[in-house]
């Protein structure tokens, strides 16, 4: 089994090699987007130093305590995990591959326990072996320790069958951690509440990079994170410094299924100027900019004026998606007619423009993002040209009983430039039927936990509408749908269901894709999940987002990953004179 | 940074030396009637005086300035945007003699338009905040420099620990921490409220310690002694005697602080803590414009320059008030 | 003289105790006041989605049920005496002056406050020196030249300087001077002095002369003011007519007197910017205290927040301290005993 999935993707990735030699030129005169599909400058050549810039931080370097899709795979440099994601561009970069392990899961007939097992020879930066126990370590750190330990997300915590474990900094004894067992040093069994179809997924997550126990300093375990991969700290690093990664001399390139070992050295810089980032890349004094979101408003027109460095761009869709929620607990938001008006008045090609035009994303029709395995094109609430249907819009209103228009409440985040443009658009709009809104604007930082995602403060400040902006941590519609739509998922605080759609036939099908092991019927059932929750007239999505990506002539094996829409920081290489 | 007031304690005594009413009057002419001759001709704080009534006249008739010359401030114009680049089709940002000022980036709104509405929310906050600092200041000052002792010392420290703070980060965090509805009043009008009291607020020192040195100066006066030897009370000196004659510094101070406090409103507003969007303010519109400083510079131009124009004539003027009203100027 | 200086160290200590406290109160009572429980708090720092168990563990971790009063005791205390702090494996010691540690990215908060000190502090000392030598000379040749058409240029732009916003002047000499003509280095370009003290020259040159414009202009208003009203006094006359020659008035007498409040101002206006030229900083993204602050504000990171003005307001009763002892040198008056 290890070997086919090894076979598989090297095949793989020396197809997509031969294709790129032949259809680019070997000078670099790549056209814009030929690094969404294929790979640009393939190599194999080692060596050089790859520069990356970010104009703020991760929220931390420790691969268990960290929420940023940047940083998923940034870490992967130095945090190898059970699983990994096939090595290539577009859809077949979509498929998962074991990397730590030997295997996929294997799961148990009654779907409630996965099995993984260990590759041999695998090593950390000190040559000791990695051993299961501490991928066990590393998930309890991680899912139990949130006193601690609380930047990543805890799915584990959710769907592992354990009740009152304290986690390892309160409890020292592992073995009371019963809903992992290592019954040997290379064998891992996760035991479950309710199956799981895609906990798959789950193992690509830098959460079960493995972490040694001795090694664990808490919060502080990102100042000296025990390298797994092919790269280790320099051992210098204090965070808010540039971060350097050397070689790490007991990586085994021939225990991964990826190529991530080409540049000699990685820098990553912090709080750098976002504007100057651009700048550098433009200039390639730096090769890449470590955020993945894309150049700023004053490069994008730079780049878009000038073929030639248009041909060196790339504008991927990611799985983002913009949308307005309408909460149905806000009069006159309790009567659909009243939703729907607003659905129906909204002029989505103004919101695309105010969201930055179509570099930056495109309209949106239902919740389901394009990219997202199953997708289903719907548009229930179209209109001509997304431009809005007056008609529609004045028959709903009076069907509400609100003839002329009412009034409510936008809630966006005030930090953010596009949203804050794309609720002054939606503003605009309804304001032509006599609906009139006010902006209530809220720091980014308490959006979800305080304002947007408190159901208590939205009841009381009236937020009858509010953006909302919404990625899966994992590439399905379960990973997408599930915080978002789910009845069971609204909590008092942090909630993202700010919908707060609660329809027992969304909940139950939910439950059904989670428990599924069969791929295609899961996919059916995120097409009708879509369809009802678009049905229910709370959601207006308007956005899929895309980011403007620049890549540098010296950057060499250069595509943009289909799961982290970016470039795939791993693979990257630098151009050797 | 604060937005700091360019009114040192030398220059104040320059002000408006103690008294001058009384020496004025016995000359047959009264303070107001000198003052104004001087002013008449200095021309330069006359342009002063005549720009800053122009802003007044343009904030209250922002509505009428807007339905002849430009379009609604908050209407969409995306016809004159390009969707790809989010910049104007036309060069020179769309500047036309339709779109006086050009258009925003983004969305296409008339920046003249939006020039000329910030312009409310930008006097009326520095009125108003002058207005706040002005009876604070006052009444701290000349009960610190009419009393003396413990109350001056108090006063005094307390202008002290207000001059230490760093004025810009506590107002951004005071607006921040703020509920969105008190007071009986919600939205804008609370926002607005909240930004004159703090600014206001925060301002005050700098007017306590000017009216605190005249207090001082004055209290010694022959005029002062006279009413207290008649048997008045604190309140009557304070009131009938004090105060009467600190209405020039108050005058020209407030004149200066005007200004100040429309800098500081738009410093607030630059940093994201201002009057809530699509509201235009000058501050929020430069804040905006910084993403655009390269494909639109009209669009940091316009609302930058309104506020430089406002606050130099705000400036002239009370320059030229200030050596109409000092004595020794000639 | 030594009792004024002890008295004035004194008043200095009690004036960064009354700081600490109203800052303490705007930040952790206002927003009880506005009603915020300790659970809301508690919920902003932690990640996306937290789980009630996580919020309940991290206000436990920070006190944040306990008293106003037992809150502020122990930040007190842990600015005299340090603190310890639980990282899950470990005790860590935060050592005396803690100011805590920094919310969001589990860093004591006093060792960044030190790294970005050098930043505002290149920012402060650089434009400090411009303004004075130009504003202070500016305001002397106006005051001289009263009248002249010198006088009247250096007046005119000196209340143009006043009257720009420096985030208005600043972006401005950004699109022109980086960006459009390129002769200068884009925003947020720092190099530490020691590292290259070129480089370090060349990127703060920009925002040395929109923070010194400013406040140039200020200084030169000021003082020609000043020395307007000192050379008309009795005491310079008398100098005159004594036959000093005309350059000796003017500096051993004019210019001493006009500079008196002239270095009160700067003392304040240097402690102030040294804890963070907020504008400036923003404007240039230059990571100083003052853009750390902001960023700390937007982000709800109370303890940076704490930090960085309770930094401000030392820094401002430090340069009191030394404008005093100033005072001492400069006029004779406050060396005789009282």
């Amino acid at each position: 089994m290890k070997r086919r999935y090894l076979k598989l993707t090297a095949l793989g990735v020396a197809a997509s090699l031969g294709l790129c030699a032949c259809g680019g030129t070997d000078s670099g005169d790549a056209a814009q987007n030929e690094a969404v599909d294929g790979i640009v400058r393939p190599t194999d050549e080692q060596g050089g130093t790859l520069t990356f810039a970010h104009s703020n931080e991760f929220d931390s370097m420790d691969p268990g305590n960290t929420y940023y899709a940047a940083n998923w795979n940034f870490s992967r440099f130095y945090a190898r995990r059970l699983v990994t994601y096939a090595q290539q561009p577009g859809e077949a970069g979509q498929e998962l591959v074991p990397d730590l392990a030997t295997d996929l899961g294997e799961v148990s007939d009654d779907g409630l326990t996965w099995t993984y097992t260990l590759k041999e020879g695998v090593k950390y930066q000190d040559g000791s072996p990695i051993v299961a126990e501490h991928i066990k370590y590393a998930i309890a750190r991680s899912n139990f320790a949130t006193d601690v330990i609380n930047k990543g997300p805890t799915y584990f915590a959710d769907l592992l069958d354990e009740d009152d474990y304290a986690g390892p900094y309160q409890d020292s004894d592992l073995d009371n951690f019963e809903a992992i067992e290592t019954p040997d040093e290379r064998t891992i069994v996760f035991h479950l509440k309710e199956p799981f179809g895609e906990f798959d997924y789950l193992a690509t997550m830098p959460q079960t990079a493995p972490v040694p126990p001795d090694a664990d300093t808490g919060t502080q375990y990102q100042t000296e994170v025990v390298s797994s991969g092919p790269y280790q700290f320099d051992g210098q690093w204090q965070p808010g410094s540039t971060l350097t990664l050397v070689r790490n001399e007991h990586y085994d390139p021939e225990t991964d299924p990826l190529v991530r070992n080409l540049p000699d050295e990685i820098q990553l810089s912090f709080k750098q100027n976002a504007d100057d980032i651009d700048n550098r890349l433009l200039s390639g004094d730096l090769l890449v900019g470590a955020a993945g979101v894309g150049v700023q408003t004053a490069a994008r027109g730079r780049i878009l004026r000038d073929d030639n460095l248009k041909a060196r761009s790339d504008n991927p869709k990611t799985a983002f998606l913009f949308y307005f929620a309408i909460n149905p607990n806000v009069a006159p938001f309790d009567n659909k007619a009243c939703r729907e008006a607003v659905l129906y008045g909204a002029d989505k090609t103004q919101l695309q423009t105010a969201f930055g035009g179509p570099t930056a994303g495109d309209i949106a029709t239902s919740l389901l993002p394009p990219v997202v395995p199953g997708y289903e094109e719907i548009d229930p609430y179209g209109t001509p040209n997304h431009e809005g249907d007056p008609d529609k819009t004045r028959a709903k209103l009076a069907e509400c009983g609100h003839e002329d228009g009412f009034a409510a409440n936008i809630a966006y985040r005030s930090d953010r430039p596009a949203g804050q443009k794309a609720a002054e658009a939606l503003q605009a709009s309804l304001s032509e039927y006599g609906i009139t809104t006010d902006l209530k604007g809220y720091p980014s930082g308490t959006y979800t936990n305080e304002q947007a995602g408190s159901p208590e403060f939205v009841r009381q400040e009236e937020l009858g509408i509010m953006i909302y902006g919404w990625g899966p941590d994992w590439n399905s519609g379960y990973g997408f749908l599930s915080q978002i739509v789910d009845g069971d998922a609204i909590k008092p605080a942090g909630n993202s269901n700010i919908s707060e759609l609660d329809n027992p036939e969304i909940n139950k099908l939910l439950d059904e894709a989670a428990q599924s092991q069969d791929k295609q019927r899961r996919e059916e059932i995120y097409a009708r999940i879509d369809e009802l929750a678009m049905d229910s007239a709370t959601f207006l999505p308007f956005a899929n987002r895309k980011v403007l990506l620049y890549r540098p002539e010296e950057l060499t094996n250069v595509f943009v990953n289909p799961n982290y829409h970016m470039y795939d920081y791993v693979s990257l290489g630098v151009a050797q004179n | 940074m604060n937005a700091p007031l360019d009114a040192p304690e030398s220059s104040a005594s320059a002000a408006a030396s103690p008294g001058p009413g009384r020496e004025a009057a016995s000359q047959g002419k009264s303070l107001g009637q000198i003052a104004w001759l001087r002013l008449k001709r200095d021309k330069v704080a006359m342009t002063g005086a005549v720009i800053v009534v122009m802003m007044c006249l343009v904030a209250l008739f922002a509505p009428v300035i807007v339905k002849f010359l430009g379009h609604p401030p908050n209407e969409w114009h995306q016809e004159m945007i390009d969707p790809v680049l989010s910049t104007a089709n036309e060069p020179w940002g769309g500047v036309s003699a339709e779109y006086l000022f050009g258009v925003e980036p983004v969305n296409g709104r008339d920046l003249f338009s939006r020039v000329v509405y910030g312009a409310r929310v930008s006097m009326l906050i520095g009125f108003l905040a002058t207005l706040v600092s002005v009876v604070i200041g006052t009444f701290f000052g000349i009960v610190a420099g009419y009393f003396g002792g413990w109350v001056d010392s108090l006063v005094s420290r307390a202008m002290d620990v207000f001059l230490a703070f760093p004025l810009l980060l506590f107002a951004m965090a005071l607006v921040g921490v703020l509920p969105d509805a008190a007071f009986g009043l919600q939205g804008n009008a609370l926002r607005i409220a909240i930004l004159v009291f703090i600014i206001g607020f925060f301002n005050w020192p700098y007017i306590g310690r000017i009216i605190r040195g005249q207090t001082i100066s004055l209290r010694e006066r022959e005029f002062v002694e006279a009413a207290r030897s008649l048997g008045a009370g604190h309140l009557h000196i304070l009131g009938k005697e004090l105060l009467p004659n600190l209405v020039a510094p108050i005058l020209v101070y407030s004149t200066l602080l005007i200004p100040t406090n429309i800098l500081f409103e738009s410093a607030l507003s630059f940093l994201g803590v201002g009057v809530a969007p699509p509201t235009p303010t000058w501050g929020g519109m430069l804040s905006d414009a910084v993403r655009f400083y390269n494909a639109a510079p009209n669009f940091m131009l316009a609302p930058g320059i309104a506020i430089f124009v406002t606050v130099l004539a705000f400036n002239l003027f009370g320059d030229g008030l200030r050596d109409a009203l000092d004595p020794r100027t000639h | 003289m030594i009792t004024y200086i002890l008295r004035r160290l004194v008043a200095g200590v009690g004036l960064l105790l009354v700081v600490s406290m109203v800052v303490f109160a705007i930040f952790f009572l206002v927003p009880r006041v506005a009603g915020a429980d300790a659970d809301t708090l508690a919920a902003r720092y932690v990640g996306k989605s937290p789980s009630p168990e996580a919020v309940a563990a991290v206000k436990e971790r920070l006190n944040l049920d306990d008293p106003i009063a037992v809150q502020y005791a122990e930040f007190v205390k842990g600015l005299v005496m340090g603190t310890d702090y639980d990282s899950g494996t470990d005790v860590i010691h935060c050592s005396a002056p803690c100011f805590g540690y920094s919310f969001n990215n589990n860093l004591e908060v006093w060792p960044q406050l030190v790294d970005r000190l050098p930043v505002t502090a290149s920012l402060a000392a650089g434009a400090a020196v411009i303004w004075l030598g130009a504003g202070v000379s500016i305001g002397v040749l106006s005051a001289l030249r009263r009248g002249t058409l010198i006088d009247r240029a250096a007046m005119v732009t000196a209340l143009a300087g006043v009257s720009l916003p420096i985030f208005f002047t600043g972006l401005v000499s950004l699109a022109l001077l980086s960006y459009q003509w390129q002769i200068f280095p884009p925003g947020g370009s720092y190099t530490p002095l020691l590292d290259n003290p070129l480089e370090w020259a060349y990127g703060l040159i920009l925002p040395w002369l929109t923070l010194a414009f400013l406040y140039a202009a200020m200084y030169a208003r000021m003082t020609r003011a000043g020395m307007l009203d000192t050379m008309g006094e009795d005491y310079i006359r008398t100098a005159r007519a004594k036959g000093l020659p005309e350059r000796t008035v003017v500096t051993k007498h004019g210019l001493r007197a006009a500079l008196t409040p002239i270095i009160t101002i700067f003392g304040l206006d240097l402690g102030l910017m040294l804890g963070g030229a907020v504008l400036t900083e923003s404007t240039f993204s230059l990571p100083g205290l003052g853009k750390f602050a902001v960023d700390a504000i937007r982000a709800n990171d109370l303890p940076v927040v704490l930090g960085v003005t309770m930094f401000t307001a030392l820094f401002v009763v430090v340069a009191n301290l030394l404008v005093d002892l100033l005072y001492v040198w400069v006029d004779p008056r406050v060396r005789a005993p009282s």
